[in-house]
């Protein structure tokens, strides 16, 4: 936290400031936001010392780290194919990923309800609701 | 009575009106009674739809979608012991005891019906009050509507936070993400970094959906493995409560509706905590207090009551004052903002009928709440059994467009994941994302305030403290503060006693 703060006021400080009387600076509301980030962070830091304030920390069970490490690749591997592939096959490729992620291993299972319903949600909002959605490669399919 | 109520009531009274408040009643019965769906997403998730829909229409359906959202939190909490919303986990107490004891339909019916009463209750005190307050709002100036903010920032973070600290400490980086794009007052770029996207900012709705629906669907792996995502419902028979349930549901129902609209009107108080204190309060008023906890009817219509009543009360200090009370509200007010209209006094005094139509939707919702929900409720439950493996990945899918749509742009896609993310690190560190939400909510119109009133004073800051409701405001702030802070003291203390 102290790390953003001193970023953030690192930023705030190389603001351009503007000559205008009796008007406060564009910097002036960032420098009020360190200043309350910084006394914050300072806080807990504190807190984080002192034996009153520590109280024991419960170990947190049952946290999937795995799944959750394979669905943030997953996540950014979409979010890079994303502008290339379309909505539609990058959708069903993250439904089919998480399907199998949520425990679906059934691969015709799989199949089907990832192309069922992502192309169903596309031609939802793209066809009733008028939202321009790309389909990328397969706009040929979608014209 | 004034013209904008009349034409208010048309407007909600129009047949699209009504349709997308029974469309909205529908589908907050199916998200709220789906355990690891909250009526924030369902809100989310619909979200995208309205950006094409009129606002009173947009508005209705939203409106629909949370009053039945917190029925239908109830009918999981009855037939599976898992509560859909957090407001429904005091009905869990004695609604599934009846559910196993072969009253599922009994317990259901007497949860729809005390939702129904205290709905309609919080609609009167909408009703009433609004106007009122509206009123008293529009003789603020800018030093009071900043001291205002800055106490319904407080509120909800003590609220909110386990840690009063880690609380304030993510409305304040709620406020310093606010603070990317146009400065309000001059239009100089900041923290834009020269990318063309951020020059209007963060959009809201897309911090939004990542901190709230990306979290969840993590939470759901961890659900996943322990096993507790099975559905499985108890066959139902009638719905409709008895002469003598009905009379039963007296007490509670009167406890209940009105500590729910009072609490509701507190930004931050919230359905489950006005759900325990009238389980409590009913519980210590009732002749027969030993049956609480053991399938009591009444155990079921007094937190029923009172987590409906919140969500009237909830819409009054959103209308009148544009202050969240909770999470939906806040979404509510981006969805308003979305449709260029600003909550707050003004909008009773420039789009009154449509401030009415609100109120009238309201009333709408909760009749179509228990219409809908009596009626369907034998074929709704059966969504209970819809496998998370198909429910999750749809969610997503439906959070990435949601993002889209709002402008067209991939990169809203991106700064929904790294919000996702940033849920997910602050879950992680036991830091509160609601208190960051409103930040983002109120953060803007803080600053615009504190600068508008620093400009006519000239600098002087006692601004703040000469005005009376100023002055109020900010003692109200401290107060909460001060208040929270002893409170976790309190509780540290009697942790350390415990062990």
């Amino acid at each position: 936290m102290l790390l953003l703060c001193a970023g953030y006021a690192y930023l705030t400080s190389n603001l351009p400031s503007r000559d205008i009387q009796n008007s406060t600076q564009p910097s002036f509301f960032p420098w009020i936001i360190v200043a309350c980030m910084s006394l914050l962070s300072f806080a807990l830091l504190v807190q984080g010392l002192l034996p009153h304030f520590n109280s024991e920390i419960l170990p947190r069970s049952g946290i999937p780290a795995k799944r959750i490490a394979i669905g943030l690749v997953l996540a950014i591997a979409y979010m890079v194919a994303l502008p290339w592939l379309g909505f539609v096959a990058a959708n069903i490729l993250l439904f089919a990923g998480l399907m199998y992620l949520y425990g679906e291993h059934r691969p015709i299972w799989v199949v089907i309800g990832s192309i069922g319903i992502s192309v169903a949600v596309f031609i939802l909002f793209r066809e009733v609701f008028q939202i321009r959605l790309t389909a990328g490669i397969l706009e040929g399919l979608f014209r | 009575m004034s013209p904008d109520v009349l034409d208010g009531f048309f407007r909600a009274t129009q047949y699209d009106t009504i349709f997308a408040v029974a469309v909205g009643c529908l589908v907050g019965l199916i998200v709220g009674m789906i355990p690891g769906l909250t009526i924030s997403t369902g809100i989310i998730i619909v979200l995208p739809l309205t950006f094409v829909l009129e606002p009173e229409i947009s508005i209705a359906l939203l409106l629909g979608l949370y009053v039945s959202g917190m029925t239908g939190g109830s009918f999981s909490a009855i037939l599976l012991n898992i509560p859909g919303t957090p407001s429904a986990t005091a009905t869990a107490i004695d609604g599934n005891p009846m559910a196993k004891g072969g009253e599922a339909g009994r317990a259901l019916g007497i949860a729809i019906t005390a939702s129904f009463v205290g709905g309609l209750f919080s609609f009167l005190c909408l009703f009433f009050i609004s106007p009122i307050l509206a009123d008293v709002a529009l003789q603020f100036k800018s030093p009071d509507l900043f001291s205002l903010m800055i106490f319904g920032l407080t509120i909800i973070c003590s609220f909110a936070a386990k840690s009063l600290v880690k609380g304030l400490l993510a409305a304040v980086i709620g406020l310093a993400v606010v603070t990317i794009g146009q400065d309000p007052m001059m239009g100089t770029q900041r923290f834009t970094f020269g990318q063309v996207n951020l020059t209007a900012g963060i959009h809201f709705l897309t911090a939004l959906i990542g901190l709230f629906a990306i979290p969840q669907l993590v939470d759901n792996f961890a659900d996943i493995i322990k096993g507790t995502d099975e559905g499985n419902t108890t066959k139902i028979k009638s719905v409709f409560p008895k002469i003598a349930d009905l009379k039963q549901m007296r007490l509670p129902v009167a406890i209940g509706s009105p500590i729910g609209s009072f609490l509701g009107i507190l930004p931050g108080a919230g359905g489950p905590i006005a759900a325990f204190i009238s389980y409590d309060y009913s519980k210590k008023l009732s002749k027969n207090p030993e049956e609480y906890g053991n399938g009591s009817p009444q155990g079921i219509a007094a937190p029923e009551s009172a987590n409906n009543a919140v969500t009237g009360g909830a819409l009054i200090p959103m209308m009148t004052l544009g202050i969240p009370g909770d999470p939906v509200t806040a979404i509510l007010i981006a969805a308003l903002l979305i449709h260029g209209l600003i909550p707050g006094p003004l909008l009773f005094v420039e789009n009154g009928e449509f401030a009415y139509g609100v109120i009238f939707s309201f009333f709408w919702a909760n009749i179509f709440n228990i219409i809908i929900a009596l009626v369907g409720l034998r074929f709704l439950v059966k969504v209970l059994i819809i496998p998370k493996t198909l429910l999750m990945p749809s969610i997503a899918i439906l959070c990435v467009i949601g993002s889209y749509a709002l402008r067209n742009n991939f990169f809203d896609v991106y700064v929904m994941f790294s919000f996702g993310l940033l849920g997910i690190i602050m879950r992680w560190l036991d830091m509160p994302t609601v208190p960051l939400l409103l930040a983002m909510v109120l953060g803007r119109q803080i600053e615009e305030y504190l600068r508008v009133s620093l400009i006519a004073s000239k600098n002087d800051i006692t601004i703040f403290f000469t005005s009376p409701f100023s002055l109020f405001f900010l003692c109200l702030a401290a107060a909460s503060v001060f208040w929270s802070f002893w409170a976790e003291h309190r509780s540290k203390q009697e942790q350390k006693q415990q062990t």
